[in-house]
């Protein structure tokens, strides 16, 4: 910090001389810093030249290029929901460390229009409106919210349970997915792993004593149900013409659940949704936009 | 066989104070004939082998939950006592889905406007459990319940409804103040936006936020009722249905306490005038005319012939023993062991999945008793954690300090055990300490 008292003050030395630098160790920090070297150049995995919108999603290098299904359900519902929407966008591999707000996703579009510009998950919704004058959907139906909790609560719940704390699950699948590309270090590995287990087990036992794997999964198979009547024979949920941000929540849901290259050793949930046609017709008619 | 629900205790003119207790007692006071059952308010989820209330017992059998409870209340009546049973398909994803957004928004909001404001929680609901709670479970569980409602609400930015938790950041804010003179700005760690942080911390300047979430909340409830009587069925066509128990429970924390902050009510009322009648009158139907106080649960006896007819038969819960005053008191003290309460939570799961009457079917007690197992192999996992931890500890210690032994005994050899020697192997353990 540079001595605020060697400037301005007209009686330095009596009043303030504890403060002040003595003059040879400040004649001695003037002559620093001896050399300065410029800036180092960005890692050369960084894009050169930003084209188009880009999208940070939990997902692989392949994955990114071939704009696959990202493989995180959050991740998923806004990646599908901008491209039903029809923007055009590039997906980027990252983690939360990167993320302005600590979660993914969020999104950096091509013409910024200021300079701190990276759109979080929340926001997304409103800029898509903006870029594209779709419609809020939210407004349209009053059982958008109502269905959707069915989403946020019960079947996340029942996923989070799949995915984490079944251990053969976790062993087969959120390991090498969440875990293994963060680090090659054993130790941190093990810790990660740890960690991420017991952040889903606190999140599932804030709201109950203790974990009912049975009743988990009679949930989700209930919401199962609800959702597949919501949607009956229709192509898209409330009859809309195009898909939207509600199908696009329930296919991050639906996709990840039926997805079986993601090696899943226990799919409890797969059977409870087999059991309803049309979610795995509206699943597989969806996942042709990432075709 | 009279079946018994065990609940927490009435406060607020209302049966319970919990809004799960009060589904139930709603469902059963709907369902089931007046004497097939009896509400104890045991207001002690001890008394339940999974630790939950509400519960419902017959006998040995014990099941929790109010969904459960629904299910267990069909499958031993044979589908008498169901009150979905008329339901068509559209109507049941509606009772799914919207039991789930009632569910859950509505916990947040009665943990918002019981627990977290602070007004009400230290001028009305803590006083309330004081009344139904018994010694010395009175200084126990309204703390615990008062630090799972913070939790469960923390991601809605409402903290400063905390008046408590207020304080503490400005506290934090002044302390930062006082260092931001002498700590680079990059490095003092920013105090966590809250909603009045934005706004100008003030209480009224939550009320923003506070409206959202109650719009949020009350206008699909209010659109779904419209004028009808019940939310999926009109008076002349049907019956209630387990929708509106939980709707009822919810909704009747937010309308009928008294509280020193009243702004749920106040929002309810304002939002949704035909959601806060049909409450009132759901309320009436399912609770009885009369407001309902404390002596109605614990002496039964004590009420007078005269007063109206209550829909709901209540048995004083037993009286507290010095035995169970005794374990209440040592269990708490195991339960805020590390460890002992791992192993305490574990035995008492084990006991429910392997004793051969508690209802639970032959995979729901394997799936318990796995989920027993690996808990318990979590246990030894942190135990073995510390203990390696420990040793490594130990071992580095004595690696460090076992140079200096060794010197300080090879120099003890040499000079005859001079207090020199003592003296200098001292500062390297306490270098590396100070390390």
């Amino acid at each position: 910090m540079p001595p605020k008292t060697s400037e301005g003050s007209p009686q330095p030395s009596t009043a303030s001389s504890f403060f002040t630098v003595p003059p040879p160790i400040k004649k001695l920090f003037d002559k620093f810093p001896l050399a300065t070297y410029p800036a180092n150049d960005l890692p050369q995995r960084s894009p050169t030249r930003r084209q188009g919108n880009q999208l940070f999603v939990f997902t692989d290098a392949a994955g990114a290029r071939n704009g696959r299904p990202s493989f995180n359900p959050q991740c998923l519902k806004w990646q599908a929901y901008l491209k039903f929407v029809g923007i055009n966008f590039e997906t980027t591999p990252s983690n939360n460390h990167a993320s302005p707000t600590g979660a993914l996703p969020f999104l950096i579009p091509s013409q910024p229009i200021e300079t701190a510009n990276a759109i979080p998950s929340h926001k997304l919704q409103k800029w898509a409106i903006e870029q594209v004058h779709c419609e809020e959907e939210q407004q349209l139906n009053l059982r958008f919210e109502v269905y959707a909790s069915l989403l946020d609560t019960r079947v996340r719940t029942a996923w989070l349970y799949m995915l984490y704390l079944d251990s053969q699950n976790f062993e087969a699948v959120a390991r090498r997915l969440y875990v293994e590309p963060a680090t090659s270090n054993t130790l941190v590995r093990a810790a990660l792993g740890l960690q991420l287990q017991q952040a889903a087990r606190d999140e599932l036992l804030k709201t109950s004593k203790y974990i009912d794997v049975a009743e988990l999964e009679g949930d989700a198979g209930n919401a199962f149900e609800a959702l597949s009547s919501l949607l009956g024979d229709d192509d898209h949920f409330f009859g809309r013409p195009n898909p939207g941000l509600f199908d696009a929540s329930v296919f991050a849901y639906t996709h990840l659940i039926l997805d079986d290259s993601l090696g899943w050793k226990q799919n409890r949930l797969a059977q409870l949704l087999r059991e309803h046609q049309n979610l795995v017709q509206h699943r597989e008619k969806l996942l042709g936009f990432f075709a | 066989m009279v079946l018994q629900l065990h609940v927490w205790g009435p406060a607020f003119a209302l049966p319970s104070i919990d809004a799960q207790c009060l589904a139930a007692i709603a469902y059963c006071s709907l369902a089931l004939p007046k004497d097939s059952w009896e509400l104890v308010a045991s207001s002690d989820p001890s008394v339940s082998p999974t630790g939950e209330l509400p519960v419902l017992q017959n006998g040995a059998v014990w099941v929790s939950r109010f969904r459960s409870i629904v299910d267990y209340l069909r499958q031993y009546s044979k589908g008498a006592w169901d009150l979905d049973n008329q339901l068509d398909e559209t109507s049941r994803a509606d009772n799914i889905a919207f039991s789930s957004f009632i569910e859950s928004r509505g916990q947040s909001l009665v943990d918002l406007y019981l627990y977290v404001t602070s007004q009400n929680y230290y001028g009305n609901t803590s006083p309330a459990y004081g009344s139904l709670l018994q010694w010395p479970n009175q200084w126990i569980l309204p703390p615990k319940l008062h630090g799972a409602a913070k939790g469960r609400t923390e991601h809605l930015g409402l903290s400063s409804l905390d008046l408590q938790a207020m304080e503490d950041q400005r506290q934090r804010d002044h302390s930062a103040a006082v260092a931001a003179g002498k700590i680079p700005k990059n490095l003092i760690q920013r105090p966590r936006d809250t909603v009045s942080s934005f706004l100008g911390r003030t209480a009224q300047s939550n009320h923003f936020r506070i409206e959202a979430l109650t719009a949020e909340f009350f206008e699909p409830l209010e659109a779904m009722l419209g004028r009808k009587a019940y939310l999926l069925t009109a008076e002349d066509e049907g019956t209630p249905s387990s929708i509106d128990c939980i709707a009822l429970g919810y909704l009747s924390l937010a309308l009928v306490p008294e509280m020193s902050f009243p702004w749920l009510r106040d929002a309810m009322r304002a939002k949704a005038p035909l959601l806060s009648a049909y409450t009132e009158r759901l309320r009436r139907r399912c609770f009885g005319d009369a407001p309902i106080e404390i002596a109605h649960a614990f002496a039964p006896e004590s009420v007078p012939e005269s007063a109206p007819e209550s829909p709901i038969s209540w048995r004083a819960p037993g009286r507290i023993s010095v035995a169970a005053v005794g374990t209440t008191l040592l269990s708490t003290l195991a339960d805020s062991t590390p460890f002992l309460r791992e192993i305490r939570k574990n035995n008492g799961l084990k006991k429910v999945a392997q004793s051969e009457d508690s209802g639970l079917s032959s995979t729901e007690k394997r799936v318990l008793n796995l989920h027993a197992e690996s808990k318990k192999k979590d246990m030894y996992v942190s135990i073995a954690t510390v203990v390696g931890g420990v040793a490594l500890m130990v071992g580095y210690m004595m690696q460090v300090g076992m140079l200096s032994f060794q010197t300080e005994d090879e120099e003890e050899e040499v000079e005859e055990g001079s207090g020199e020697a003592s003296e200098a192997a001292y500062p390297t353990v306490a270098e590396f300490l100070a390390v």
